[in-house]
């Protein structure tokens, strides 16, 4: 029963996800892709939480589709008309091209999977019950990864400030 | 483990990957190719998750919380480069930026 | 002994390399007088190792002396060493004495020219090529000299280099010379490939031993016959030595009769026992030497220039020479070539005061009458067209009978061939020589002349004094050596008496044994009638200067003589023409083409390329992006084709 509703679980909220994610390629309007975006992230804090990677599924919706997506939609609505864009064009085969590359790779990883990656996916391992946990995640962050957590603090910093000195108004601007 | 194997979730993460890059390729406004980059980096999230379920090792979803953090400060970036676009009335079509052109 | 031969050859070598350091330092008189006092003390040396090996018995005649190895390559070594025997002693005399006398009279020929200097440096340094020539103690060593005589040729002949026919003339012997050195040199790689060595004792006993096969010693042979043929301007290599004629007149004297054009005769005598071991190659170059005696005879005939008419003289009598080598009779080889020497020097010297005196006129259509204003010019020239005719007793009597009587003495179709050969070109020497005499010296005195005379009507046996020609017939510098050579050319043959007295002949014979003697009988027939033939040919040429006409009166023979047989025009045609059709051919289908135009096309080629790639480089974003995500499908395909 549990097994049942599981797979139920996962299949809608995997098949949220690619309908989703096709949506956010195909619509005009900016304003609707950034939406279909924020619901692709939501089916995959889903599948994360399936996962058992709770904390990543939290941060999945607070960070990823509360911030970085509100600030999307922010600029989205700041630009307002000007965000309209010819949907595609130019070169012919650039669009056919874009379709090809992306059906290769899809179906070079589906082949990858289907030869079972040479036995590398045969047996799940067993977890912990605190496998994913924010305190398992802290400890590891605090320990073996302490430089990746710092790094990552100072990319954040640097994209702060880039964000900051893009937006400034330049004195030859003002004159402009 | 319950429900779909590891092979399910790292298929789906291929099939969002390859749509991305789709978006990336075909689409002419910087926005939604923000977006569709979102979206590749989203599905390696998947993937990554997913192998870290699959071995055991709290690592890959470390691994996943830089890539979100990263992930943001991208997003500032870009944004704040199209905002400088319109600043300058530019228009917001990537086939116009040639200057790279040899 | 020893010190004495070395010092002969080094004394010009440190008198050509003083001047040349000194530079514009020394004064013109000094270099003058270095060179001069140089090629003496090299004389002085020779004299000293002559008397002393004079005084030896026979059998020692012969001293090498070694100063050190100077290539050493394997089993293959040649030493620098030095050969002092009869013959090179000869050679030495021959070579510093008149040499110097010469280089003496240059000192008032050439002063005032422009880069006298350079002139007596060059002097010297012929001089010292010459000696290693003669002295050089094994083949490679002759080699070195015989290049570096054709090196003072080339900058001799070439010495008025404003002139171009003087530089073409130059190129042109050193061209021709240049196909001897190579027969030469393929000779020696035969010889060392047989024998291991340039030695002239392992060379001439492995050809005198029956080690050479037939063949090899022939292929030799020719090579140095080949050599010696083109420095000596035999035919077929001759057309050069005319046309050297254009260096200053001293130079035609040392270099073009008295010395550098007999090296092919010592060559030939010195290795006389690889030709023994190769006898049709002897007897070729006796035929040829008397095919040239006759043909230069004739061209000399219809020649107008004084100095070129004394230039076929050279080459008649070095067929002579080689007449005599090819038979085998070396002794008298080397004894015309020692009278030559003396009376051909003598006629150019002179043939040089009248240019010298007549501000460089050298056509003899516009002298004559010289008798009454030059009248010691005229003597000396008399002395020398005599000694020239083989009149007795001066010195040409005895050495070109001598040669005759040997041809005689051969017998055989050869020998008797040879014969009419020599006795023919005795009479066409009588006549030409005499030719000339008369038109110079003869008859009213012409316009030039009397240019010239004004000032000179004292009649000095002597001029005095330094000076220009208005104060007598040339300066002391240039009448005193004519005048030493003069006395030579007369008395220089009474050392080979035939019957009497030859202590010439026995000197030579003890390196160079001859393989011909003529009885006493033979020589003085063979005299009698080279003399009446003389005779002859003098009073025909006295009949016709008198009746006023041409020596050869049928036009078309002097129209051949004049071209000279037309060898010019032949070599031209078969050679110069084709040579120069080859490098044009090759300059437009090979040279501009790839090579110069490949240097413009690898540039073109270059940026076309370049356009090309540039292409990729559209500056579409996306293209951009769509290369990336193929590569990545790429690696992607192949991490997992791999695991």
């Amino acid at each position: 029963m549990g097994n049942v509703l599981v797979w139920i679980i996962w299949v809608v909220a995997a098949f949220a996800c690619v309908s989703t994610g096709i949506a956010v390629i195909s619509f005009t309007n900016p304003f609707y892709s950034a939406l279909a975006l924020i619901g692709n992230l939501a089916s995959l804090a889903v599948l994360f939480l399936l996962a058992s990677a709770e904390f990543v599924a939290a941060a999945q919706i607070l960070v990823y589709a509360g911030a970085v997506m509100v600030m999307f939609l922010f600029v989205i609505a700041y630009l307002g008309g000007r965000a309209d864009a010819p949907w595609a064009g130019g070169p012919r085969w650039l669009q056919l091209g874009a379709f090809v590359v992306g059906a290769a790779i899809l179906i070079e990883v589906i082949v990858a999977l289907a030869t079972k990656a040479s036995g590398g996916l045969s047996s799940d391992a067993e977890i912990s019950r605190s496998f994913g946990s924010p305190a398992e995640i802290g400890k590891l962050f605090l320990t073996d990864h302490l430089l990746a957590f710092e790094i990552t603090s100072i990319v954040l910093l640097v994209a702060a400030v880039g964000g900051v000195v893009l937006g400034m108004k330049t004195l030859a601007e003002d004159e402009a | 483990m319950l429900g779909p194997s590891t092979t399910w979730y790292v298929a789906v993460a291929g099939v969002l990957f390859g749509i991305g890059t789709t978006g990336v390729i075909l689409r002419r406004s910087p926005l939604i190719v923000l977006l569709s980059l979102e979206i590749m980096l989203n599905a390696s999230n998947l993937a990554l998750v997913g192998f870290s379920r699959h071995f055991a090792s709290v690592d890959g979803q470390i691994f996943a919380i830089s890539v979100m953090a990263v992930a943001a400060a991208e997003v500032c970036v870009g944004l704040g480069l199209i905002v400088a676009f319109t600043r300058r009335n530019m228009a917001l079509d990537v086939d116009t930026l040639t200057e790279l052109r040899g | 002994m020893i010190a004495g031969a070395w010092l002969c050859l080094l004394a010009p070598l440190a008198g050509a390399l003083l001047i040349t350091l000194a530079g514009t330092h020394l004064s013109r008189a000094a270099a003058g007088w270095i060179s001069t006092l140089s090629v003496f003390v090299g004389f002085a040396g020779a004299l000293v190792a002559f008397l002393q090996v004079a005084g030896e018995s026979a059998d020692e005649r012969s001293h090498t002396s070694t100063a050190y190895t100077w290539l050493a390559a394997g089993k293959f070594q040649v030493a620098m060493q030095i050969l002092v025997d009869p013959v090179s002693l000869t050679m030495m005399l021959i070579i510093t004495g008149v040499g110097g006398l010469i280089v003496w009279y240059s000192m008032g020929y050439m002063k005032g020219e422009d880069e006298e200097r350079r002139y007596f440096a060059y002097m010297a340094l012929f001089v010292f090529s010459m000696l290693m020539l003669v002295m050089g103690g094994n083949l490679l060593l002759l080699l070195v000299g015989w290049g570096l005589v054709g090196l003072a040729s080339y900058l001799l002949i070439g010495f008025y280099h404003d002139r171009p026919e003087a530089i073409a003339a130059a190129k042109k012997a050193f061209l021709m010379n240049a196909i001897g050195d190579a027969a030469m040199a393929l000779g020696f790689f035969l010889l060392i490939a047989k024998t291991g060595s340039l030695d002239f004792s392992t060379a001439f006993d492995a050809a005198s031993s029956g080690q050479l096969s037939p063949n090899t010693a022939n292929l030799v042979a020719l090579g140095l016959l080949g050599g010696a043929v083109a420095k000596s301007a035999q035919l077929p290599l001759h057309t050069w030595l005319p046309d050297a004629m254009e260096g200053p007149t001293p130079v035609s004297a040392l270099i073009h009769a008295a010395t550098m054009v007999t090296a092919g005769v010592y060559l030939i005598v010195r290795t006389h026992a690889i030709f023994e071991a190769a006898p049709n190659v002897q007897h070729l170059s006796a035929i040829i030497g008397g095919v040239t005696i006759v043909v230069a005879g004739l061209i000399a005939l219809v020649q107008w220039d004084i100095k070129r008419v004394i230039a076929y003289s050279t080459m008649s009598q070095i067929g002579y020479m080689f007449l005599a080598a090819g038979i085998g009779a070396y002794g008298y080889a080397m004894f015309h070539l020692l009278t030559h020497a003396f009376f051909k020097a003598l006629l150019f010297l002179a043939a040089g005061v009248i240019i010298h005196h007549l501000a460089g006129e050298q056509d003899v259509r516009k002298m004559g009458g010289l008798r009454k204003v030059m009248p010691y010019t005229h003597a000396v020239f008399l002395v020398g067209a005599l000694a020239l005719a083989g009149i007795p007793p001066l010195s040409g009597f005895w050495s070109k009978d001598g040669i005759i009587a040997s041809a005689l003495a051969e017998g055989g179709v050869l020998g008797y061939t040879l014969l009419v050969l020599g006795l023919l070109g005795g009479f066409l020497t009588g006549a030409y020589t005499f030719r000339l005499y008369y038109l110079v010296f003869h008859g009213e005195p012409s316009e030039l002349v009397l240019e010239h005379a004004g000032g000179h009507m004292h009649e000095a046996e002597r001029a005095h004094g330094h000076g220009e020609h208005a104060h007598g017939e040339g300066p002391l510098s240039m009448l005193a050596p004519v005048g030493v050579l003069a006395v030579l050319a007369a008395i220089g043959g009474l050392i080979v008496i035939p019957g009497l007295w030859e202590p010439f002949l026995t000197w030579i014979d003890g390196v160079a044994e001859p393989l011909v003697t003529a009885s006493v009988t033979q020589d003085y027939a063979t005299s009698a009638a080279a003399v009446a033939l003389a005779g002859i040919g003098i009073w025909l040429a006295r009949w016709a200067f008198v009746a006023g006409r041409e020596l050869v009166p049928a036009s078309a023979l002097r129209t051949v003589f004049e071209h000279k047989f037309y060898f010019d025009e032949i070599y031209d045609a078969l050679f110069s023409r084709p040579a120069q059709l080859v490098a044009n051919r090759l300059r437009d289908d090979v040279e501009v083409p790839v090579v110069q135009r490949s240097l413009g096309e690898i540039g073109t080629g270059v940026k076309e390329a370049a356009g090309g790639t540039a292409r990729l480089q559209s500056g579409l974003l996306r293209s951009y992006a769509l290369v990336i995500a193929g590569s990545v499908f790429v690696l992607m395909v192949v991490f997992v084709a791999v695991r």
